[in-house]
This record gives C-alpha cells, structure tokens and sequence, in this order.
C-alpha cells in the first residue's frame, strides 16, 4: 500500500539527486517515509537518499518497492504548476503507479525491481577531514576545474587551515583556496584526493545552490558529499570513488 | 573465464598464422570454455549476439572513443583517441596503449576485493547497452562501456575495443568455429556445417554439441520465426552453366529485394536479406502468406514494386519500403509491393535444404497453388533449358519486363544457406562505366593504414564539382599502394582518417545503377560502384559531367 501527497518541487529535487547517476531506480516505501540507494554501472558513484514522511503533505505506506525509470517520472512531476501538488497511489494489482497534478492524470507503468541493478552496500568509511559550506561554492569550485581539465583534486592543508580546489589542464592550471572565513566549518585532518569531473558536475547539478553542504574527505579516499533538502525532512549522500593520482 | 584469459587466448590466436594452429587454439578455448562456452563461440568471430537475433549493439566509434577517453584518465579526450587511431589504425592498438583503471570503484573500499572483468559480465552489460534507448541514451552506453573499459588491462582493452565497434579480426572465420566445435566436441564437421545453416547460432551449436553430440546435432532443425541466411549467387555465363550442368534451370532475376517469409500456419514473419525482421513494414506480404498459404512454410523470393504501367520501381523504392516504421499505410499506397518466391526451404514441417532445387520448385508450387487448373500465385516461373537460344529469349524477356537480367542454376543443387556458391548464377547485362573525378579519402586501418581507400567520387558541373558517391570494392592492395601515390600529392586537407583531394585523378568507375540521393551534393548516387582503372589519359575537365548522368539516369 502506498499513497501520498507531495510538493512538486520536494518530489523533483528527490528525483534529480537521483537521476544524475542512473536513469532507473528502486525506491523503497517504507513507513516514515521513502529511501532510496542507487550506484552507476561503473560503480564509482553512489546515492543514498531519504525523504522523510514530514516532508510529504500526507504519507501512508507498509514497506513496499517499487522500481521506476526516473525521467519519466521527472517529467510528470515537472507538468505541475509553481507550488502545486502530486498525488501518488501504488495499484498492487496492476503494478502502475497513479499519479494526478491538478486534474491530470497518469498512470505509470513500474519497473520490475529485480531487472534494476543491485542496490550498492555503502562503504563505512572514517574519513578524517570534514569541509562544511554552501552550495553554491562547490558549483564555483567544479566550474572551474571544468574549464582546464577533466578531473578535480580536493585536500584541506592542515597547517594553514583551509580546503583547496586544484585542476591541472594540458597547459592551464587551477587553483583555488577556502578559508575558514569563507567556509561554514573546517574539521582538520590529512585529506587529498582527486576525483572525475564527469560525476562531480553530475552530482553539482543536483544540489541547491543554498544548501548547507558537508564533505567528509581523505587521504585517496571516496569522497562522501551530504546535504539536506525539503527543509531538512530529505537527505542525500553522495559517495564517489577517487582516481589514482599518477605523476 | 576471465576476461583476461579471453583476451590471452585471442592474443595467441592472432598472433598465430598457420589455419590448423589456429584452429587448434579455437578449440582448446571451446573445450575450456564451461559455462562461456556459446558466448566465447561469438566473441571469437566478433560477435556478440547470435546471427539470427536482431539486436546489434548500435554503438557509434565515437560513443567508444568517448568510453576510452574517459577510462584513460587525465585529459584524454575522445579527439586525442582519434587522432591517434589516424596514426595507428586500429582502434585494438590504440585502446591498448592507454592505461586503465586509474578510476577506482567504490568496491575497493568495502573490502570487497579486486573486481576482475569476466566473459559473462562483459557479455552482459554489453546486453544492457543494446537495450538502452531513448534520452540521454547516448550517456548511458558511454557509461556502460566506461564501466567495462575501466577494468580492463592492456590486452584486455584491445579485444573489448574491437569486439564493441565489431573489428574483432584475429583470424577466426565461421570455418574456423566449425572446424573447432568439430574437433572439441568429436562430432563431424559437416554435421555441424549443417546445425549453423539451419540454426544461424554458432554459440548454440557448439553446446548442443558439447552436451548431446552428433545426436543432438542431427536434431537441430530449421525453426519458423528464426531468420537464416539466404543462398547466394556469382556472376556467370549461358555458356559456363550449360557445360557444368549440361541442362540448367533459367528464371528471371527480379529487380526487387531478397525476402524470406516464415509462416507457422498462423502467424507470418517477412525477414530481410540481412535477417532484419520487416514483418511490420511489408504488409503485403503478411497477406499474401495468410490468403495463399495453408500450413508452415519458409520461402525465399523477392519483394517487387511496379508502377501503374507494370515496370518494376527502382531498388531504392523498394527498400524505402523496409525502413519505413511510421504511415506504413500511405507508403504503401505510394509504392505497393508484391512478393515473387523461386525457392523453398521447409514445407509442413519437412526441411528441404537437402532437396534438389526441382524438387524444392514443385513443393513451393503445391504449397501457393490455390486451384489444381490454374498455376500458383507469386511463383517464379522455373524453365529447364539446354538450348542457348531459349535462354536468350527469356533473358530477352526479362530485360523488357524491366527486370534485371536471368538466374541460372544448377536443377540438382542443394539450397546452401549465405553460400555464394557456383550453383547459382547471376546473368546480368554489362553496364556503362563513368569517368569521374577523385575528391576525397579515407586512411584505411589495419593492414591498409598507410594506404588511401574509400574513394569520394566527383562529377564535373559548369562551376565546379558534385559528390556522387564513394569506390572502395574491386581495388587490390598492390593498386592501393599506387593510387595512394598518385594522390598523395593531391591531399588538401586532412581531418581524422578524412582527407580533401583537389580535383586532379580521373577513375573509370562502374556501377549498377544511377539513384535519386540526398547524401551526396550532386544529387544521384551510384549503386554498387566499383573501380575499374585511373584514366590517366583525362584530365579533371574531360571527365564526365552532371548531364551525363542525369541522361543515364533517365534512360534508366
């Protein structure tokens, strides 16, 4: 049983978070609200999303799963005009979901949860430095690696204390510095690692430029990347792999 | 297996040149090849999918030199990988050059160990990948092989490369498969000829004769609903076939389009040459099989369109016909098609591929004939001739039907499925050549990298000159060498493998028939072209011109 009223704008940026890394996905309806964990077929990057049932104007379902092509659903959730509302109803018998938005309706058909790929365990990872600031900083910082190069190295300098963006291009470098004047926090620790830009603009699109963003970083180590949404009632993890720095 | 083993195998087999050495290698990978066994059977010969199935891969070079970019760490971009396929030539060595796997997975983190590539996961996901369609479509298949390429070794890389963009090329051929199923498996090589005709699986055939030998072999059959391939013909003369054959079966070579139709007493399947499923696209024929045939049947024949005076359309108003996918009403109303059979390969659950041709003739007969008094519908009509001057008359009568020309063929062969046997013949008036002008090139690859091939062909205008077409057929590696210093000289620009040549060489190129096209600036297309010398005795400004053409192609 599954059945419930949402914002648009919640449903979609929910969706977003999750389509820059796979266009299907499980999502599992649980009681206090829905969850759901998704990794690319490389297995470099990995979500780990909830939206809890606060977030949602009414909520009810029993532990179901359901599996769905997420641009479709996106498109249906982005027919909704300015601040209105999606109502969604599972059909058990018919496997669709029923979706209505302001008088339309649209029955989705559902994916077989077991043709989408296995849900990924999520590495328990220590990681020793952690960067706190806004959105809107990391899109600067991606912006600008991506004009000279196709990767991303991030590190904290412990002993000046900041976080540092570095890009190196076949002929151009960057290089950029936040301090802790700039950042919302800075937890000290030894951490670099450089990561594809392919995911990191991916993952960039989906947080809000406002966010209050956590990166918890090491020493050649995944990167894990955390924000809140939906007024902190949804939560998203990324997680993606490190490349080998070869010199 | 590993995907690693895999790629030694294939590394070794390459590298070998001796057949029986090679086909000794085949089969020791067979014979080990457990649960891989019908995939290893593809990969071997570059395929991924069995022959019969439709599904291809659909992957662009450039959606695999994205893949490769990417898994090849910094700064490498699908440009640089091309550039450096110009100078090496094979995508194989230049995916080997790279070195992958600087992208970790998030696997190595879980302690979940070393994530090796296997022939299963790499058949798999290129399972997904032929799956994938819609937005963004294009990403997912960069990501899919991102995934693979990023795994891969060196040798590994080479062979991933060359199976996706299907250039697999180590010398294996479909002899090669037979031979070496033959021999793992102790079962007789033209038994196992026979399975791949009927079958159409080479990966199928080499299990079942693993698990239930000569015995299993022998119970393969023709399935309807299962393309196979169609039987070929090469070019001939009257004279050659009568004194092979002394008295020679004689039928007209339609213009149209090779067809099979399956029929299973109920539903009906329209294949094309190629084995692509045009079942939606030719409703005509799905008819004529529910109004003329009764129970199960594959024919083999043509699809034929007339205009209202009863003269056959041209050929690429017929396959205009196959690609449609939308309006297939209208389209049919703009160019209807009728289906023409000449041979039949099951009949009510028989097969006939061992049957003499004759026979095969009389069962398509009974099987379309509606009325005992009145001759089939949609048959050809088979004459048996020892007499020159008959068979000049029907070929006459062909010719002034619009047709192509006359079929020869031997009345007690056998129906040998993509066989371009000496059985069939093909008897077709010689054509015109044109003169016209080089202007542009490809670098080949491989063995042909340093040479210039896929000629673009020009033809003269009053300011200028027109595309009409490319030759790459009918040109030896020797003639290769030579045409590639002789235009050399002439190379304008180069992008890629791609380059300009100004106006200056003159080939005498034939072809088959002149086209209506869109692809090229002057408007025509020539079919089937093909080089026939340098007229080094002309020059740009005597070669042909666009008039020319458009006369022959009215006069058509």
């Amino acid at each position: 049983m599954f059945k419930a009223i949402v914002s648009a704008e919640t449903l979609s940026s929910a969706l977003d978070s999750v389509s820059v890394l796979v266009d299907e996905c499980k999502i599992h309806l649980e009681e206090d609200g829905f969850t759901i964990r998704a990794v690319d077929p490389a297995n470099v990057g990995m979500v780990d999303l909830s939206l809890d049932a606060a977030a949602f104007e009414s909520y009810e379902a029993d532990g179901g799963l359901i599996g769905v092509d997420l641009s479709r659903l996106e498109d249906i959730a982005g027919m909704a005009e300015s601040g209105g509302l999606v109502q969604l109803e599972l059909d058990e018998e018919t496997r669709k979901l029923h979706i209505q938005i302001d008088g339309l309706e649209y029955t989705l058909a559902l994916i077989d949860p077991d043709s989408i790929r296995q849900e990924p365990d999520i590495p328990d990872l220590d990681l020793p430095a952690s960067v706190v600031l806004e959105g809107k900083d990391i899109n600067r910082s991606v912006k600008a690696a991506d004009m000279v190069s196709d990767h991303i190295a991030l590190g904290v300098d412990e002993g000046e204390e900041f976080f540092y963006v570095d890009a190196e291009g076949d002929t151009d470098d960057v290089h950029l510095e936040l301090t802790t004047t700039e950042l919302i926090d800075l937890q000290l620790g030894p951490a670099h690692s450089l990561f594809s830009l392919d995911y990191l603009k991916d993952m960039n699109k989906a947080i809000p430029a406002a966010a209050e963003v956590t990166l918890e970083l090491g020493e050649e180590f995944p990167i894990k990347i955390h924000y809140g949404f939906a007024e902190g009632q949804g939560q998203v993890t990324y997680m993606l792999a490190p490349r080998i720095q070869s010199d | 297996m590993e995907f690693a083993e895999f790629a030694t195998r294939a590394k070794e087999i390459e590298a070998e040149s001796a057949d029986l050495e090679v086909t000794a290698l085949v089969t020791d990978l067979f014979r080990e090849g457990g649960d891989d066994l019908e995939v290893l059977a593809r990969f071997v010969q570059g395929r991924v999918f069995p022959a019969w199935e439709s599904t291809t891969l659909d992957v662009g070079p450039r959606t695999c030199y994205e893949a490769i970019a990417r898994a090849a760490g910094q700064n490498v971009s699908a440009a640089d990988v091309e550039e450096t396929l110009a100078s090496v030539g094979e995508i194989g060595a230049v995916a080997a050059g790279y070195e992958f796997g600087g992208q970790q997975g998030l696997g190595a983190f879980t302690g979940g160990g070393p994530d090796e590539l296997t022939v299963s996961a790499v058949s798999e996901t290129l399972a997904d990948l032929a799956e994938t369609d819609g937005d963004g479509s294009q990403d997912r298949k960069i990501d899919l092989l991102f995934s693979l390429f990023n795994r891969c070794s060196s040798d590994e890389a080479r062979y991933l490369a060359r199976l996706v963009l299907s250039e697999m090329r180590i010398g294996v051929g479909e002899g090669t498969v037979r031979d070496a199923i033959g021999e793992a498996f102790d079962v007789p090589t033209d038994e196992v000829e026979r399975a791949l005709q009927v079958s159409n699986d080479y990966g199928r055939v080499a299990a079942v004769s693993r698990e239930s030998g000569l015995e299993g072999l022998e119970s393969m059959t023709l399935s309807v609903g299962r393309p196979v391939q169609a039987m070929l013909a090469q070019t001939g003369t009257v004279t050659d076939a009568l004194t092979d054959w002394e008295r020679t079966a004689v039928e007209w070579k339609y213009d149209g389009a090779r067809i099979a139709l399956h029929y299973d007493g109920e539903r009906a399947w329209v294949f094309s040459r190629n084995m692509e499923d045009v079942t939606a696209a030719l409703p005509e024929v799905v008819e004529f099989a529910e109004a003329h045939l009764e129970r199960p049947a594959i024919l083999d024949g043509e699809v034929v369109a007339v205009d209202e005076a009863g003269d056959p359309l041209p050929f690429q108003a017929v396959l205009r016909r196959f690609r449609r996918k939308h309006d297939v009403e209208a389209a049919r109303t703009a160019v209807p098609v009728s289906p023409v059979f000449f041979d039949c390969l099951h009949a009510d659950g028989e097969d006939l591929l061992e049957a003499p041709l004759t026979e095969r003739h009389a069962r398509l007969e009974s099987l379309l004939r509606d009325h005992e008094d009145q001759p089939p519908e949609g048959v050809s009509a088979l004459v048996l001739s020892d007499d020159p001057d008959e068979i000049e008359s029907i070929d006459a009568a062909a010719l002034e039907a619009g047709h192509e020309g006359i079929m020869l063929k031997d009345p007690n062969s056998t129906y040998s499925p993509g066989r371009r046997g000496r059985h069939w013949r093909k008897h077709k008036p010689d054509v015109e050549t044109l003169d016209l002008v080089v202007t542009g090139a490809e670098w080949g690859e491989g063995r042909r990298a340093t040479f210039l091939g896929t000629f673009e062909l020009s033809v003269r205008t009053d300011d200028g000159y027109e595309t009409v077409g490319k030759v790459a057929t009918g040109i030896t590696d020797e003639t290769l060498a030579d045409l590639t210093d002789l235009l050399e000289p002439h190379v304008r620009a180069q992008d890629g493998q791609t380059v300009t040549l100004e106006p200056a060489v003159v080939f005498e190129v034939g072809y088959e028939e002149i086209q209506v096209s869109p692809t090229y600036t002057s408007g025509y297309a020539l079919r089937f072209p093909r080089f026939v010398g340098v007229r080094s005795d002309k020059d740009p400004e005597d070669s042909d011109c666009l008039e020319r053409l458009e006369r022959l192609f009215d006069a058509s």
